[in-house]
């Protein structure tokens, strides 16, 4: 069995504001294989995006790591300084973020966002980074990418954009790639097209990708394995098949349930009833309890993410929190409040 | 994308051709006015004999019909003659805004240069070190540059480095430690607000999305405020330089009385008391063509800092 490229145990991360502490991410555990599509799914305000950015510790102000470890390649990233962690950043792990528009600054030329990240981590001369600026601007397909090299963002659309972003991203050959929402701001034809490369670039290049979505469309065109999140939780871990043939949470069933065909982009995550909770002050419980249709007294106590490794694909098998999966609850206390 | 093709001529012409319609409507205001006020130019204090009076007024062209007088003014300004000055027999306007504009303008640039070269690193050093000592250390100090009116710095200045302490000369430019009290009193506010300013728009900037794509590309923390923070954070910064450029360098009146300077804004205000109208004319006209220059600067320092910015098409 070979060892994850990434190993992330219970990580928990809050931000600190004027309105109290939200506790976005509660104790979040992912395995991540080299050249595997992990998708991150869950409705927005879950926690997907501070999980993700907390590997790097790319957090806004307030935002602090309070436990765990982030084993990359035999390092705790977690325990980097800055300046070590900036050596990790843009070299081994790539990011994409969601919004194309905003992401990339408006007063320097595309090709400039791309050389700087190459002459940051590699001894290259300005004229190489331009000319493997140019490559990559090829690979991700940039058409005219001699030329395009030199304009502005806000002469390319959100699409094309998005392109420049993958080029940064890729720039040093990175292991990891963690794209928050890659395509969300985006039309679905562009969404598809975006999709598309990241898979096929993941063929090409080998590298992992952390896919955060909130559209279980995009999981099913493009993860090979998938996590849903909900009040900062892992609620169900499964192989992307799986999950789709025999969903265990109810709320993974609730979201499969409204939507009628999954395999297609566009099953946004709102219909199941009720409101996420208010991360200011979770449920002590089952973070979904409020709104389960399941739900028992037993769920006011937390449950954990049950479920047997699977010794035939030595990978982590389908597992997932609530009380409904643990063998050893006894049936009297599964009655339902 | 380069600069020229984002400023055709077309608009150039365009914006020129507006400042002149601007400049003619401020010529023709202030004339209006100066013949509208009660009183001729010669009725002061002691009365003048009636023919020297008319000699006067012959003399300035007063006796014959205002529109006559207009366009004779007009045709004067269009070739940069301002007029004779009514108050000082053989001295013209312009030469007067010369010589007041030699003295304001080397105490003017050395403010600019102080509001630029002090309040925006101020500005930077506290965004640096937000909420820190450097932090409130500055915003202390630029809190008290603009609530403090200048003066009253002047003054005070005046009295503890030159009268008591004998540092600085009590006026005068004579020696170059004249020059550090009026600058001071001068740029004072404007620094502060810079500084201000400089802060608050580079916290907003290090907000932006693609601050954190920086961050994202392993970029260290110096050379991400300043390679992508600072540029996009001196836009609003330049739109009041242009005016605190066109401020400073016009002079002011309390700064130049207090020290004795006898600059541009000392020459407004005399001519005022004076009821020297060719003077007043002549000034304000020169002060809005100049405001109305510095405007133009920023609109094409604009064009450098931010390349979204396009002045051909107006959609
Ligand atoms: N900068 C921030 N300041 C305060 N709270 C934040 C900030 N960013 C995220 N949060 C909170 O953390 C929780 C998780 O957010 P996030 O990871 O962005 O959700 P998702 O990406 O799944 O939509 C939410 O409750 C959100 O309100
Ligand atoms: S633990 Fe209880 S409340 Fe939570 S999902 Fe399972 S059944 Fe529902
Ligand atoms: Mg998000």
């Amino acid at each position: 069995m070979t060892a994850p490229l990434l190993s992330l145990r219970d990580l928990r991360t809050e931000y600190r504001t004027d309105r109290g502490t939200v506790q976005a991410v509660r104790g979040v555990d992912l395995t991540l294989y080299r050249g595997e599509i992990l998708g991150l799914v869950g409705e927005s305000g879950s926690g997907k995006s501070v999980t993700c950015m907390s590997i790097l510790k790319l957090l806004k102000r307030g935002g602090h790591i309070t436990s765990g470890s982030a084993d990359y390649d035999g390092t705790d990233l977690l325990r980097l300084s800055e300046g070590q962690l900036s050596r990790v950043r843009g070299d081994k792990i790539g990011v994409v973020f969601q919004d194309p528009m905003s992401a990339l600054n408006p007063t320097m030329t595309v090709g400039r966002q791309v050389e700087e990240v190459l002459l940051q981590h590699r001894k290259i001369s300005k004229k190489d980074a331009r000319a493997r600026a140019i490559e990559l601007f090829k690979l991700v397909r940039i058409p005219s990418a001699e030329t395009r090299i030199d304009n502005y963002p806000h002469e390319f659309s959100g699409g094309m954009r998005q392109r420049v972003m993958i080029a940064i991203a890729l720039a040093c050959d990175p292991d990891l790639l963690i794209a928050d929402e890659p395509t969300t701001a985006l039309d679905v034809t562009i969404q598809r097209q975006i999709l598309a490369l990241l898979k096929e670039l993941r063929d090409r290049l080998g590298m992992a990708i952390i896919l955060v979505t909130h559209d279980l469309g995009v999981i099913a065109e493009t993860a090979d394995r998938v996590m849903v999140l909900y009040g900062g939780q892992i609620m169900e871990e499964a192989r992307v098949a799986d999950l789709f043939e025999a969903p265990q949470h109810p709320y993974t069933r609730g979201l499969l349930a409204a939507i009628p065909d999954p395999r297609q982009s566009g099953g946004a995550l709102t219909p199941v009833p009720g409101s996420p909770p208010d991360m200011r002050n979770p449920p002590s419980g089952c973070p979904f309890a409020p709104r389960c249709p399941k739900a028992m007294a037993i769920c006011l106590t937390p449950p954990d993410l049950y479920g047997a490794g699977d010794a035939l694909h030595l990978r982590p098998a389908q597992r997932t929190r609530c009380w409904l999966a643990d063998p050893a609850v006894p049936a009297e206390l599964m009655e339902a409040t | 994308m380069n600069s020229a093709s984002r400023m055709p001529l077309a608009w150039l012409a365009q914006r020129v051709l507006m400042m002149l319609v601007t400049l003619l409507a401020v010529i023709t205001l202030t004339f209006a006015l100066m013949h509208a006020v009660p009183g001729g130019p010669f009725v002061s204090e002691k009365m003048l004999a009636p023919e020297i009076e008319a000699a006067l007024n012959a003399k300035f062209g007063l006796d014959q019909p205002v529109w006559r007088q207009y366009l004779s003014y007009l045709w004067g300004v269009v070739q940069f003659d301002l007029g004779p000055s009514f108050k000082y027999p053989g001295v013209s306007v312009n030469s007067m805004i010369a010589e007041g504009l030699a003295v304001t303008a080397q105490t003017g640039l050395l403010a600019i240069i102080c509001v630029v070269a002090l309040g925006v690193p101020m500005g930077i050093v506290a965004a640096l070190n937000r909420g820190r000592w450097p932090d409130t250390l500055a915003m202390f100090v630029a809190s008290l540059g603009i609530a403090v009116p200048s003066y009253v710095i002047a003054t005070v200045s005046l009295y503890v480095f030159a009268l008591r302490l004998g540092w600085t000369p009590a006026f005068g430019l004579d020696d170059w430690r004249g020059y550090i009290l009026p600058v001071f009193a001068l740029s004072g506010f404007w620094m502060s607000f810079v500084a201000r300013l400089t802060r608050s728009s580079l916290l907003e900037t290090m907000g932006q999305d693609y601050i954190m794509t920086a961050r994202a590309k392993g970029l260290p923390a110096h050379t991400v405020m300043l390679r992508h923070g600072l540029r996009n954070s001196m836009i609003p910064v330049v739109t009041v330089l242009g005016p605190v450029v066109a401020n400073l360098l016009t002079g002011s009146f309390v700064i130049e009385q207090i020290f004795a300077l006898p600059g541009i804004g000392r020459h407004f205000v005399l001519s005022i008391t004076n009821r020297d109208y060719t003077a007043i004319m002549g000034i304000t006209i020169f002060y809005a063509a100049f405001l109305m220059l510095m405007i133009l600067i920023v609109d094409l320092l604009y064009l450098w800092l931010d390349p979204r910015i396009s002045y051909g098409d107006r959609k």
